[in-house]
């Protein structure tokens, strides 16, 4: 019953964007308002039909209806509740049905949020376009990764349960979902893009929705890359968050490419430049986040990711080699078109400095794509196994890296379009004690060496220059007479995306200051200890009290409780773990993580028996403001998209026209967010 | 239509997606072992009651060389396994245990338990381990008459693996 029905509702949605995605191009072509109507419903039945075969997969998942193959393949009686309704996406079907919902849900958002809101020159071209993916993966889900395949009698009373590494951390909870979020939702610029070739222009009604749907994705990909580092640190117990793994590369991608389309929109929107430009990194992203989960669905690359092999692989990579040859037409028949002024920019201006910060981007994004394709290049060619480990990216990516920093803080400074070299000057050395004053600091706390001092410097500067800008209208607003809260309260309603830009800038500062204070002062110690033995490190005495082993349906684990005290006070029992699980060849080593304000105490076994324990304890500093640094990234984009409140004078003026409301918020909003 | 557009982007595809095309040949999880195919390296032991034990002198019979230890829970799951093979393919296959890191009186004790199917041998500062490149326990070669390693199996044995590639041995 179940799996006729959860068939009925992917076909049904198959069905809904085979039709809906060329009703959506010819009633763009035709700009036909019934036609538009129409793919409007369409989309929204697609989404329903997508939502609701999710819904009954989750109920079918809930009731251990192990008629339905999905459930028979990833349930278990003896799994609790949340875990099994999260084993929606711990496995490849599943993951793939629960990306239909989320490209439902986005083509919903679209269809609502867009609706008679003057997009409508793009919008049946825009829906069209999301249809016809669309149509790619609810074929996937009807056929080839069918996760309501019928299992034939007789019916097992249990199954297996999920894969145990999603099993043992809330963060695998949510780092999946924030990921999906991102790479579905790149779809919709995409889609945009491809109406503005379509429509041959892109106008003002065009680029306010885009800024606001690129930067909704882009957002969920950095906090689900930033989730991703997170649970790596506090599951696989290697003591590190990021390891240029090729799938962790593959997430890289689309977000460099995006980040880099966000700022050349805001060119674009300020000189009318960069169209074309514009529309084709916006394409690369989603093109990058279809390689992405090729990559990761395929099994062609080495990690610990990687689903098995399975036929969605040559499918997505046909799907990935149509899409870029229907772009690259598409780009060659149309981007003529879009044209726009070609105004020389003078060499030091604000919008050099963003094609430069939109040229590192790219350069990063090949580095890493260069080093993630690497090994299958040497196999192919050579017949050898490579792989390309992380001095490589450190030495490609770390001066491009700091490159952007160097621009974060040099961009924003700069003057729009202007050539005047007293003005540059004046601009460029303002910010200049703060490096200084940041370096002394530094200095002063015992930092040592180039890299550290310089990124410490770095931080100054750009920091100096993130906070002046972020604040100027609030402090233009105090300089007046009113009272800072005041200021600032009224300088974000009137300029969310200013203020929110800044504050992004902000935590990708604080992020960057992290990253560089935990790689370079992280202490190591491992030690063999037997049972009421210590090792110190760093102020730390651990001393191993004792080991037990634990036997649990899925997993064994060999539990060490290791006393942590300082001074001699005790702190507290860490109990980091070694975890055999029948499915993995290898044991998973689970940490134990102490974190403070300043630094963590990481404790992970290298082996344990009851008479011995091979401990490594690790402290790294700063590293709790990694994750503070990507949140605070998170709600400046959240400030961002608050819509701007226009004071009321001028709010008459912009209900008269679009035109006008757009001009409106470009003078309050002096849209010059990034940089 | 612009040209230029079209060239660059035919040929940024065309190499990346044929590239990937032809991944697909290459398992990248799969590593050979260079010691496949090659002689295995003789070695001479003692097992716990001090019965000596020398590779060579088993040649025309294939042998089943296990790497474990008490304290590797892989290992402790496989015991049963490979007691049944052993009972299973006797005077057919010499099955040896040798023991990785771990103290001989536990072991001793681990046997008294839960029985024994091979000898345990002890081996004196892992030199045997080291010259097999054992990375961790359990690791299972598989040698035939001629005493050249066909097979390793790195990680717990399942009955399906070990039937295969004790077919492959006879």
């Amino acid at each position: 019953m179940t799996p006729a029905l959860g068939q009925g509702l992917v076909l049904l949605g198959l069905l809904l964007c085979t039709i809906g995605a060329p009703v959506g191009f010819v009633a763009g072509a035709r700009r036909s308002e019934l036609g538009l109507l129409w793919t409007r419903r369409l989309a929204l039945g697609f989404a329903l039909a997508m939502i609701a075969a999710n819904v009954l997969m989750v109920v079918a998942l809930v009731r251990h209806d192990f008629s339905v193959s999905y459930v028979a393949q990833v349930g278990s009686t003896t799994t609790p509740l949340h875990i099994t309704i999260v084993s929606l996406w711990s496995s490849l079907e599943g993951s793939i049905l629960f990306w239909g919902m989320i490209l439902g849900l986005y083509t919903a958002g679209v269809a609502i949020l867009q609706w008679k809101r003057g997009h409508d020159d793009y919008l049946a071209y825009t829906l069209g376009t999301i249809l016809t993916v669309g149509i790619f993966f609810s074929f996937l889900i009807a056929g080839a990764a069918n996760p309501f395949k019928p299992v034939p009698p007789p019916i097992p009373m249990e199954g297996p349960g999920p894969n145990p590494l999603l099993q043992n951390h809330l963060l695998m909870i949510v780092h999946p979902p924030t990921l999906y979020l991102g790479y579905v939702g790149m779809t919709v610029p995409f889609a945009m893009a491809v109406a503005a070739l379509l429509r041959g222009q892109l106008g003002p009604t065009w680029l306010r929705p885009l800024r606001n749907w690129l930067l909704v994705p882009t957002s969920f990909l950095t906090l689900g890359i930033m989730l991703g580092g997170w649970w790596s640190y506090e599951v696989l117990g290697w003591g590190g968050y990021w390891a240029w793994d090729p799938v962790e590369n593959a997430s890289l991608l689309p977000w460099l490419t995006a980040i880099a389309a966000l700022h050349s929109a805001i060119v674009l929107q300020r000189r009318g430049t960069l169209k074309a430009w514009t529309v084709v990194l916006i394409m690369i992203s989603f093109l990058l986040t279809i390689l992405g989960t090729f990559l990761t669905r395929s099994g062609v690359v080495n990690s610990v990711h990687a689903f098995t092999q399975s036929a969605i692989g040559p499918m997505f990579l046909a799907f990935l080699g149509v899409a870029a040859f229907a772009v690259v037409i598409l780009l060659a028949l149309r981007v003529d078109r879009l044209g726009g002024p070609a105004v020389g920019s003078p060499l030091p201006s604000r919008e050099s400095a963003f094609l430069v910060n939109n040229l590192l981007l790219l350069a990063l994004m090949f580095t890493v794509l260069v080093g993630t394709l690497y090994p299958i290049l040497a196999e192919a060619v050579r017949g050898v196994k490579v792989s390309v480990g992380v001095p490589w990216y450190n030495r490609m990516g770390v001066p491009i890296f700091l490159g952007l920093i160097l621009l974060m803080g040099l961009g924003p400074a700069l003057p729009w379009g202007s050539g005047d070299s007293r003005l540059l000057r004046r601009a460029l050395l303002w910010p200049l004690p703060a490096a200084g004053v940041a370096l002394l600091i530094a200095l002063a706390l015992g930092g040592r060496g180039f890299p550290i001092l310089f990124s410490a410097a770095l931080f100054g500067y750009t920091l100096w220059v993130t906070a002046d800008q972020g604040l100027r209208p609030a402090r233009t607003r105090v300089a007046q007479g009113e009272s800072p809260p005041a200021a600032l309260k009224r300088s974000t309603e009137l300029a969310p995306r200013r203020l929110g830009a800044y504050i992004v800038h902000f935590g990708v500062l604080v992020t960057f200051l992290s990253i560089a204070i935990s790689s370079s002062y992280q202490v190591e110690r491992e030690a063999q200890l037997a049972p009421g033995t210590s090792t110190e490190i760093d102020g730390y005495t651990l001393t191993f009290l004792d080991a037990r082993l634990a036997a649990e349906p899925h997993v064994t684990r060999q539990i060490a409780r290791i006393d942590v005290s300082r001074n001699g006070r005790s702190l507290g029992v860490l109990e980091p773990s070694i975890n055999f699980y029948p499915t993995q060849r290898e044991p998973i080593g689970t940490p134990k993580v102490r974190t403070r304000l300043t630094h963590d105490l990481y404790l992970t076994l290298m082996n344990v028996s009851a008479n011995s324990a091979g401990l490594r304890a690790i402290v790294t500093p700063a590293v709790l403001w990694i994750w503070l640094g990507v949140l605070m990234m998170v709600a400046g984009t959240a400030v961002c998209l608050l819509p701007p409140r226009l004071p009321v004078r001028r709010a008459v003026a912009a209900a008269a026209g679009e035109t006008v409301g757009e001009g409106v918020d470009d003078s309050v909003a002096e849209a010059s967010a990034g940089g | 239509m612009n040209k230029k557009v079209l060239l660059i982007g035919v040929l940024l595809i065309v190499p990346l997606v044929g590239l990937l095309a032809v991944s697909f040949r290459f398992d990248p999880k799969i590593v050979e072992s260079p010691l496949i195919g090659k002689p295995a390296p003789d070695f001479t032991l003692q097992d716990l009651d001090g019965n000596v034990v020398r590779l060579s002198e088993l040649r025309g019979t294939p042998v089943v060389i296990n790497f474990w230890s008490t304290w590797c829970p892989p290992c402790i799951q496989e015991h049963p396994l490979l007691e049944s093979a052993a009972a299973h393919y006797r005077g057919r296959v010499h099955f040896l245990g040798v023991i990785y890191q771990d103290d001989p009186g536990v072991i001793a004790r681990f046997i008294d338990e839960l029985g024994a199917w091979g000898p345990a041998l002890i081996d004196p500062e892992n030199r045997v381990a080291i010259a097999y490149g054992v990375f961790g326990p359990p690791e299972t070669f598989f040698i035939d008459e001629e005493g050249v390693i066909v097979d390793k199996v790195i990680g717990g044995l399942h009955a399906q693996i070990l039937r295969e590639a004790l077919d492959a041995l006879l």
